[in-house]
């Protein structure tokens, strides 16, 4: 408990705001599926406090993917209507997730972040937002439509050649690597 | 991870972005569910930049500091090189937190974005709070590239191992020495020569030189005569330093001094004045280094005697050498020594000294709020029986030397030895028995 307080208590103030953003975006992206229907119970709150938590104190983690994850894991399985205009506040919150965690880990804890930056990523997150609210109309204009015949397999295939393409460059021999 | 390991590296956000990405996306074409897709497009956006951007040029990086040598509470700037840095947008440096270094800004943890490519790095100032050696400019440094995919580091750059000078006290005494030997030099002698100081005026005698005739008492006196002066020479000053313990906890040039502090600050100030007014100066460190400089004079002299200074680490002499103390000191030198006196060898060498006529200073660098490191599981009131008995014994000591004539005085910083000197001096031109 000591060993929190201090950490915590070693954090820079603007280190603080970030980590406070990376608890609080996937609990505010779960609870935003209310006003859509269906409230989450305590334990899945819980549950996602506790990654965020995780994910806040090592934003490099794996808790990161876990806690986000879980998010999409409420939407598809625990609403009828996924395209509520909660999902844009659910959108919303996972970016500002994903974008506080990436400032918090550009440096050691006790590092304040550089204003500059936070206000690159701030152009940057509103940028990649921009997509959001386009593809969500685009699903509710075609929500009614009748499915094309073909349309998941292609889907699948585009999805399969997107991972494979990201495995590649991952993996690929970097500059300076023998 | 050294600079020739380094290599960009995917960062955890781009894992984390292709992961969401690609879930989501097929989540959603499995179950059929386009809020999914809805939640995906912004990781789509991050993952394909972020894979976009990834870089092909491996950067160079090299630190380093302003200056090669500093007193403590002075400062120097450790500045970074990037080349080939092309690809990345944004750098942070991270340094280590050796004890009694100060850095600025945010204590050496500094980011910044990258104006261009061979672009300044940011810069980190260092100053180190207290003498001694000290290892100063050690960092980690990282490159990110934009949109955060790729990192570069931390890549870990070395220090400069330093030996910090302590502080230049403005130390200025106006006292003569006590015995003046030498040839040229600062001080007014007994005897007479060719100095400024004047003695007085006496009868012309073969030999004297014109330019000394005294024209107004000659016609007064309607017999020549010359103004006779007293020759200035240099002196032999001997700086004792005790280093056997080391009382009470030192903060820094700006905080609490300890006694090892207040000797090695006193012992550079004295030196330094000495030094500047043409005096020979030897140091001689009673502890485990045993350092010993010999008597010099100038400024590269002072920078030796500084820099030995500097490295003065306390710890007792072995078992073997713990008798006597021999210091070798010769007819025509001040000994000034520097103790918390706590030790009973430096009571009983500067005892046998002041009984040989050796001009001896002793100067009390005993903090005045210190208080005994108490090892743990000892019984705190033992402790404190045992301190107080110690301090009586001291107190004890102190006034036998004051009864045999060794002045002791405590440092109060520039000033503190002037009036004693003085006073030596005074006695010195006193005929006296002393004991051989």
């Amino acid at each position: 408990m000591n060993g929190l307080v201090s950490a915590i208590a070693g954090l820079s103030r603007s280190q603080l705001v970030l980590r406070a953003l990376i608890v609080l975006g996937p609990v505010v992206a779960v609870l935003a599926a209310g006003p859509a229907g269906r409230w989450p119970s305590w334990w899945l709150v819980a549950a996602t406090l506790g990654l965020a938590g995780g994910f806040a104190a090592f934003p490099e983690s794996p808790f990161g993917a876990a806690v986000l994850l879980l998010v999409l894991a409420w939407w598809t399985a625990g609403l009828d209507d996924g395209l509520h205009p909660a999902v844009l506040v659910t959108a919303a919150a996972v970016v500002v997730t994903h974008l506080a965690a990436i400032l918090a880990s550009y440096g050691p804890p006790e590092m304040p972040v550089d204003p500059a930056l936070v206000w690159l990523w701030v152009r940057r997150g509103a940028l990649v937002l921009l997509g959001v609210p386009v593809v969500w109309g685009l699903a509710l204009v075609l929500r009614g439509e009748p499915e094309q015949p073909g349309i998941w397999v292609v889907g699948v295939a585009a999805g399969l050649v997107a991972t494979v393409a990201a495995a590649v460059a991952l993996t690929a021999g970097q500059p300076g690597e023998d | 991870m050294s600079q020739a390991d380094a290599r960009w590296r995917p960062t955890g956000a781009l894992g984390r972005a292709i992961v969401i990405a690609a879930v989501a996306v097929s989540g959603a074409l499995l179950a059929g569910e386009p809020a999914l897709v809805v939640l995906a497009v912004p990781f789509v956006a991050c993952a394909t930049l972020g894979l976009l951007h990834r870089p092909s040029r491996v950067p160079q990086l090299s630190s380093q500091l302003d200056h090669a040598s500093l007193h403590e509470g002075q400062g120097t700037t450790s500045r970074l090189t990037v080349t080939d840095a092309d690809d990345a947008e944004q750098l942070t440096r991270s340094f280590g937190r050796p004890p009694y270094v100060a850095m600025r800004p945010h204590d050496g943890q500094v980011g910044a974005l990258l104006s261009g490519p061979d672009g300044p790095a940011p810069v980190v100032e260092i100053s180190p709070r207290r003498w001694g050696r000290r290892f100063l400019g050690e960092e980690k440094v990282a490159l990110m590239a934009p949109w955060a995919g790729y990192r570069f580091g931390p890549v870990a750059l070395g220090g400069q191992q330093m030996r910090v000078l302590p502080t230049m006290a403005p130390y200025d005494s106006r006292a003569d020495a006590p015995h003046p030997v030498g040839l040229v030099g600062a001080h007014r002698s007994q005897r007479p020569g060719s100095g400024t100081e004047l003695a007085g005026i006496r009868p012309f005698a073969p030999g004297d030189r014109l330019r000394r005739v005294n024209w107004r008492v000659s016609l007064r006196s309607r017999e020549l005569h010359v103004v006779s002066t007293r020759a200035e020479e240099d002196t032999g000053v001997l700086l004792v330093v005790d280093a056997l313990a080391d009382h009470g906890a030192g903060g820094g040039v700006d905080r609490a001094a300890s006694s090892l502090d207040l000797s090695v600050r006193a012992a550079s100030a004295i030196a330094e004045h000495h030094v500047r007014a043409g005096d020979r100066v030897a140091l001689r460190v009673v502890g485990r280094g045993r350092e010993l400089v010999g008597y010099g004079t100038g400024s590269r002299h002072l920078r030796r005697l500084q820099h030995t200074l500097a490295g003065v680490r306390p710890g007792e002499i072995a078992e073997s050498e713990a008798g006597v103390l021999q210091l070798g000191v010769t007819g025509g030198t001040v000994v000034i020594l520097l103790s918390p006196m706590l030790a009973e060898s430096i009571g009983a060498v500067a005892a046998t000294l002041t009984r040989r006529g050796v001009p001896v200073l002793v100067v009390d660098t005993l903090p005045a709020d210190v208080r005994p490191g108490v090892a743990e599981g000892t019984d705190p009131e033992l402790a404190a029986l045992a301190w107080r008995m110690r301090s009586l014994e001291r107190t004890a000591v102190l006034q036998r030397l004051g009864g045999l004539g060794c002045p002791v005085v405590a440092w109060r910083g520039p000033g503190t030895v002037d009036d004693v000197l003085r006073r030596l001096a005074r006695r010195a031109a006193q005929p006296r028995v002393v004991a051989r």
